[in-house]
């Protein structure tokens, strides 16, 4: 089914959606957001290893994982390509896994910007 | 309540916790399949909510272990999955998930599915209360409230089963209050009930907590002692005749002299006799002591037993 919003639309963070289920507190936000970082230079550094060793299964999983992580904080854009992840790892394709680790940091790199340009309130 | 979180996202794993416990539950976490399962081997864990996709072991698979084991009472699952699909969902309620959510979670929903598991485990407390309260009245005596016959002879096969694997002695005593029928005639049934019960009181306060006490028929008594041999269980069914013979029983009626003689056998470590035979010697030297004059208590296989034995052949 294909999505009606293009990627390039999309906002790093959906504020209003991840607040409406964490009950509006932005202090919690930013605690998650704390978790959800050092969770993804864990994963990023098992990605890595997971492309040198060809090891698709790990792939999947790991991007499995962070699709689901970045679902939860409203990080569309980050899902979508953590799904690309868990696709290319599933397919056990090696060069569209490099293209999606690549897009996951620039998209890591893209939130971090925007937050600190519209830091939490 | 307590409720068991398994997700191997932290993130996720924390937005439930705070939520949960926004809604008063007490929270256990797990990030993996392994740890999941072992926390549910805590029996007062009743709800679960189990991620589908987790290292170790899924949680279609945790699901699975948990409706194989039987001993447990029910432990009521939510099944969380990004698999949104009609067969996805379909495979997880088919693993034995009560319910079945997609993630992200939305919380009001959570909330309201949770109140339907609490239902259940509600429901099942209720219905476990009311089985144990039927379970006692089955296996106790209706008037006395102290075993009934078929409950002492399934505990005596489990103790001499023990015994004979521990390699410990195992007692019996078979008690019976003296001229009880005379009682009953000459003050009335309702009397010697009350008496009865008098008797029961007495006995229940000198025996072992480990000890076992059961009504046999009519009034006689039976006292099951795990771990006892000949020596002991002659000083316990003295002590337990002085206690009732001490002094008389009082009844609406009349204070009532009360006796009791006892006959006692014991199934060594290395015997093997069955419930039954070791309560047939017992009652043998009851019937002894009986003959011997009452208020007295005689162990199987000392000498007045023996010549009465000798007698009945």
């Amino acid at each position: 089914m294909p999505d009606p919003i293009s990627h390039d639309q999309l906002q790093p963070i959906d504020l209003s959606d991840v607040l409406s289920r964490i009950g509006g507190d932005t202090s919690f936000l930013k605690e998650l957001l704390a978790i959800y970082f050092q969770e993804y230079d864990e994963k990023k550094r098992l990605l890595e290893e997971a492309v040198t060793r060809q090891d698709y299964k790990q792939l999947s999983e790991l991007g499995h994982s962070l699709k689901g992580a970045s679902a939860n904080l409203g990080l569309a854009r980050l899902q979508r390509v953590a799904l690309s992840l868990e696709i290319a790892g599933k397919g056990g394709k090696l060069q569209p896994a490099k293209e999606a680790l690549r897009s996951l940091e620039a998209e890591v790199l893209m939130l971090k910007a925007f937050l600190a340009e519209n830091p939490l309130t | 309540m307590k409720i068991l979180i398994a997700d191997d996202d932290p993130v996720s794993s924390k937005i439930l916790q705070k939520n949960l416990e926004n809604w008063d539950y007490e929270t256990v976490l797990a990030r993996n399949g392994p740890a999941a399962w072992q926390a549910l081997q805590d029996d007062s864990l009743r709800l679960a909510i189990l991620d589908w996709m987790m290292p170790g072991m899924d949680g279609v698979e945790v699901c699975r272990k948990i409706r194989r084991r039987k001993r447990y009472k029910y432990t009521y699952i939510i099944l969380l999955s990004a698999k949104d699909r009609k067969q996805d969902i379909i495979a997880g309620l088919s693993s034995g998930a009560d319910d079945y959510m997609t993630k992200p979670v939305n919380f009001l929903e959570l909330r309201a599915r949770l109140k339907t598991g609490r239902r259940i485990i509600d429901l099942e407390d209720k219905l476990l209360f009311i089985q144990n309260q039927l379970k006692d009245l089955a296996s106790r005596d209706s008037l006395t409230r102290i075993w009934n016959r078929a409950e002492i002879i399934r505990f005596l096969s489990e103790e001499l089963e023990r015994g004979r694997r521990e390699k410990k002695p195992t007692s019996v005593i078979m008690l019976d209050v003296d001229h009880f029928k005379k009682i009953n005639d000459f003050y009335g049934h309702a009397t010697g009930d009350q008496a009865l019960l008098q008797v029961v009181s007495r006995l229940r306060r000198k025996v072992r907590r480990s000890d076992k006490i059961g009504r046999y028929g009519g009034d006689e008594i039976v006292v099951i002692l795990p771990n006892c041999g000949p020596t002991e269980v002659r000083s316990v069914g003295e002590r337990l005749r002085l206690a009732v013979g001490g002094r008389k029983i009082k009844t609406e009626i009349d204070a009532v002299p009360v006796t009791i003689s006892g006959g006692c056998a014991t199934a060594d470590a290395g015997g093997t006799p069955s419930p039954e035979s070791l309560i047939k010697t017992a009652d043998r030297a009851l019937l002894a002591a009986k003959e011997k004059g009452r208020n007295c208590v005689i162990v199987a296989g000392d000498g007045r037993e023996r010549i009465r034995e000798q007698k009945n052949a």
